[in-house]
């Protein structure tokens, strides 16, 4: 079930705020997970047996590791054994098809690819199970007695099928003691509705015009800069608006989720950007992989093998493609770079150092968004007039004065203005008089226009779903 | 207003919103179709427990959902507002309206289309008039985008080169331009075919070229209902209805219709079509796939076949006084290979009629 569909807000968000808010603090777990089985059914039927085989072993294991913490040995026994199944079924269902081609293309041979359907959120449901049975490892986090409290939380339908990545450290307490007030539900709701509207009013929009270019025989430079614009916006909007949705569901159910976008488009270099662009993933990999491999503690040469491990797993994560496992080592390389060469230098810079991550992001989501590395080669050869094309024709030039408001208010809405210009707002009297009559009504505005876009029925599918 | 009392009102507005439309949509007992898009409108599916394993139950209740949900036109409606007002975005849905008309975007011009359309007139031609004496004619009915697209800043295809792809390879057919006698008020605002009340002297000239005298004597008639056309539906903006208007005359009281799908005479109008979900049905039934009309109070043994889309059906009956036989075929919905078995060709007049978006996207020509 999509977030922003109307059986969600219409159908389920209604029955699931009424029966979490009536039963006792005691059951309210039981509603969610019960609630977060229906959601992922609802899309997935079969699927679910997955999840809660992987729940079910995660439960286990991680009681077994705890229990036999004195017993190192028997300890890493458990843990290992949670590792391979996760890692296991999360490579089956993901990759397999993906190694066979490969293998397939060195060899010559041509075993039969397997077509495994991918589960809804598996990447996600899988990297917070073996983030929990760790940190049980570790003894960062007491193993959860309660099945329905981990299931809970690991099947928890805000953010179960396109993150945030939530670690269990992070909400082990709350799930056993939260409140639940007015100022977080208005927030939670203010926080989901902005979500929704990212999503449908923004990234649905630009994704009308990704298709519509992928569509069309009739290009030009222009037309490839317009599709390349889009594809950023989209996936900023479209990734940040979910995960708006997901912190503000989860605020709403009196959880608090860690930020998981902060306003990347404004990096002065890649490293930053990276800080800033889908925090829970990076932070993940720096913990359990990045450090683990002895982080930047070692010498230059397994430094640059921890960064290449790291942003190759991260493109791995996103799709098992190549084009996927190439946007990682992109990535890699400019880190790299930034790190040895020319960082500080370009720290100097006022202008240059935003065009040229506005620049590497651009060319990066259009690796992204490509169906294969050829296609993502032709794209941004067409960027750059390789592509033969002239440099503007009457159907670019049609786009753009049809998609420029969207365009601006997708631009600004990417930094912090909108922000700025609220708080600033807000810090006088009359403003904030002006700010507390306007807030709910926008509000609800939003969520009426969003309400009209997803009525016509106009495209929506979330893109990191199929992560 | 404090921190809190904005919390309420957040909080119950919102809840409102989502509480009030989701019980609405629940118990609102479910529309069986919907006038402004012309469909049928989902129904709640059964709950089947194979159903649900496949998933077809959920993707079934999210179409009902959307379907059936309270208001739709309005929301709908909202939506362009916002696209067309607030974005300022060019058209909705691929529909845009100026100058009073809505006009669906054709763009760019598809040399595959146009390449498929001549080879299956060319086809026709060589299997069945080329030994059969038949006069061969073709001609092209624009879209209002003639008129509209370029002036207004909307892509436009090249319409001279478009006719000039399509007449290069039907050189066995004579060229009938129709673009100098039209203009956008021969059109519906709201739908995207022409105005039957307004071409008498279209039908006056195409026979003209084939060789016939029409007079054309008429009365017009109004159908007593308001007519949403197709781009209303897809505009979803707040348009007037157009008025539909048909003529009628003594020759075309005489005429015959007989249908072939259904083995049965018919009528030029089909009243019971026009009081439907699609008016210009009233126009010969709408989509027939082979029909014709015979006129026996003419003197003379003449007989018209035309390879037609939906425009023909407006059309064809004005050519009615000029011949003794008008047959229409449509091959989106017969083979062209079947032709041969329907029809007699000899000493026929034979004239292509198509609209420049069902040769701009001619894939269903079969």
């Amino acid at each position: 079930m999509l977030f922003s569909s109307i059986p969600f807000l219409f159908y389920f968000l209604p029955c699931v705020f009424v029966l979490y808010f009536l039963v006792p603090m005691r059951w309210k777990n039981t509603v969610l997970l019960l609630a977060s089985l229906f959601f992922y059914a609802w899309g997935e039927p079969k699927f679910i047996v997955f999840m809660l085989a992987s729940i079910v072993q995660g439960y286990v294991l991680a009681r077994l590791v705890e229990k036999h913490r004195a017993d190192r040995g028997r300890a890493k026994l458990f843990l290992t054994l949670s590792l391979v199944f996760s890692l296991g079924l999360l490579g089956y269902c993901k990759y397999t098809d993906f190694f066979l081609s490969g293998f397939n293309a060195l060899t010559g041979l041509s075993i039969p690819l397997l077509h495994v359907a991918l589960p809804i959120g598996i990447s996600f449901y899988t990297f917070q199970i073996l983030s929990y049975v760790v940190d049980v490892y570790r003894g960062d986090v007491k193993a959860q007695r309660s099945f329905i409290d981990l299931a809970a939380y690991v099947a928890m339908f805000p953010q179960l099928i396109a993150g945030p990545i939530v670690r269990y450290s992070d909400i082990a307490s709350q799930l056993e003691h939260r409140t639940h007030t007015l100022a977080d539900i208005a927030a939670g709701a203010r926080r989901f509705v902005l979500g929704l509207g990212k999503k449908v009013l923004l990234a649905n929009v630009f994704y009308e015009l990704i298709t519509t270019f992928k569509a069309s025989g009739d290009r030009s430079v222009l037309f490839y800069w317009l599709y390349a614009a889009a594809c950023v916006l989209n996936i900023y909007f479209d990734f940040s608006g979910y995960s708006d949705m997901a912190i503000g569901l989860g605020r709403i159910f009196g959880f608090r989720y860690l930020e998981n976008f902060d306003y990347p488009y404004i990096s002065a270099s890649i490293t930053e950007f990276w800080r800033r662009w889908h925090m829970s993933l990076g932070s993940w990999f720096r913990d359990y992989v990045y450090i683990p491999l002895g982080g930047n503690r070692v010498s230059k040469t397994k430094w640059l093998r921890n960064i290449f491990v790291v942003w190759l797993l991260t493109g791995l994560w996103h799709g098992a493609a190549w084009n996927f496992v190439l946007w990682g080592l992109f990535f890699a390389v400019f880190l790299t770079a930034e790190k040895l060469w020319y960082g500080r230098a370009l720290a100097k810079t006022r202008v240059f150092k935003h065009i040229y991550v506005l620049l590497l992001v651009v060319v990066s989501f259009v690796l992204f968004d490509a169906n294969s590395v050829g296609e993502a080669a032709a794209t941004i050869g067409g960027l750059f007039g390789a592509a033969g094309v002239s440099s503007v024709n009457p159907i670019s030039l049609y786009y753009l004065r049809s998609f420029a408001v969207v365009f601006l208010i997708g631009i600004v809405g990417a930094t912090p203005l909108p922000k700025r210009a609220v708080e600033r707002l807000g810090s006088t009297k009359a403003g904030a008089a002006v700010l507390d009559i306007l807030e709910p009504l926008v509000l609800v505005s939003m969520l009426a226009v969003s309400t009209g876009y997803l009525v016509d029925g106009s495209f929506n599918p979330f893109l990191y779903f199929r992560f | 207003m404090n921190k809190r009392i904005k919390n309420i009102v957040t909080v119950v507005l919102l809840a409102a919103f989502l509480f009030g439309f989701g019980a609405w949509a629940a118990l609102k007992p479910a529309d069986s179709l919907s006038l402004s898009e012309r469909r049928k409108l989902k129904q709640l599916p059964a709950v089947r427990m194979d159903a649900v394993l496949s998933g077809k139950f959920m993707s079934d209740f999210e179409g009902y959902a959307l379907d059936q949900f309270p208001l739709r036109d309005e929301w709908r409606t909202l939506k362009a507002l916002n696209r067309l007002y607030v974005y300022r975005q060019k058209d909705n849905n691929g529909v845009y309206i100026r100058d009073g008309y809505a006009a669906k975007l054709e763009y760019p011009m598809n040399e595959g289309s146009i390449d498929h359309a001549a080879e299956r007139f060319r086809y026709l031609y060589e299997n069945f008039m080329a030994d059969a004496d038949a006069r061969v004619y073709l001609s092209v009915i624009p879209d209002k985008n003639y008129f509209l697209a370029e002036a207004n800043g909307y892509p436009a295809i090249d319409y001279e080169a478009f006719v000039e792809a399509l007449r290069e390879q039907t050189d066995f057919a004579q060229y009938i331009d129709l673009f100098g006698q039209l203009t956008p008020d021969d059109y519906y605002r709201t739908d995207s075919h022409w105005r039957q009340e307004r071409l008498p002297a279209v039908a006056a000239y195409l026979a003209h070229e084939m060789g016939v005298t029409l007079t054309g004597e008429y009365t017009e008639q109004v159908l007593g209902r308001p007519y949403y056309g197709v781009y209303y539906g897809y505009a979803a903006l707040p348009m007037q209805p157009d008025e539909l208007r048909y003529l009628t005359s003594e020759t075309l009281a005489g005429c015959t219709v007989y249908n072939y799908e259904t083995g049965k005479p018919g009528a030029v109008y089909d009243m019971e079509k026009g009081a439907g979900n699609d008016p210009y049905e009233l126009f010969l039934s709408g989509s027939i796939s082979l029909l014709s009309i015979e006129n026996p109070n003419v003197e003379t043994d003449r007989e018209l076949i035309v390879f037609r889309d939906s425009f023909g059906s407006s059309l064809a009956p004005l050519l009615a006084e000029g011949y003794a036989k008008i047959t229409l075929a449509d091959i989106r919905y017969l083979p062209s290979s079947q032709m041969g078995k329907l029809l007699d060709f000899t000493d026929a007049d034979v004239l292509f009629l198509y609209s420049v978006p069902v040769l701009n996207n001619s894939d269903t020509l079969k």
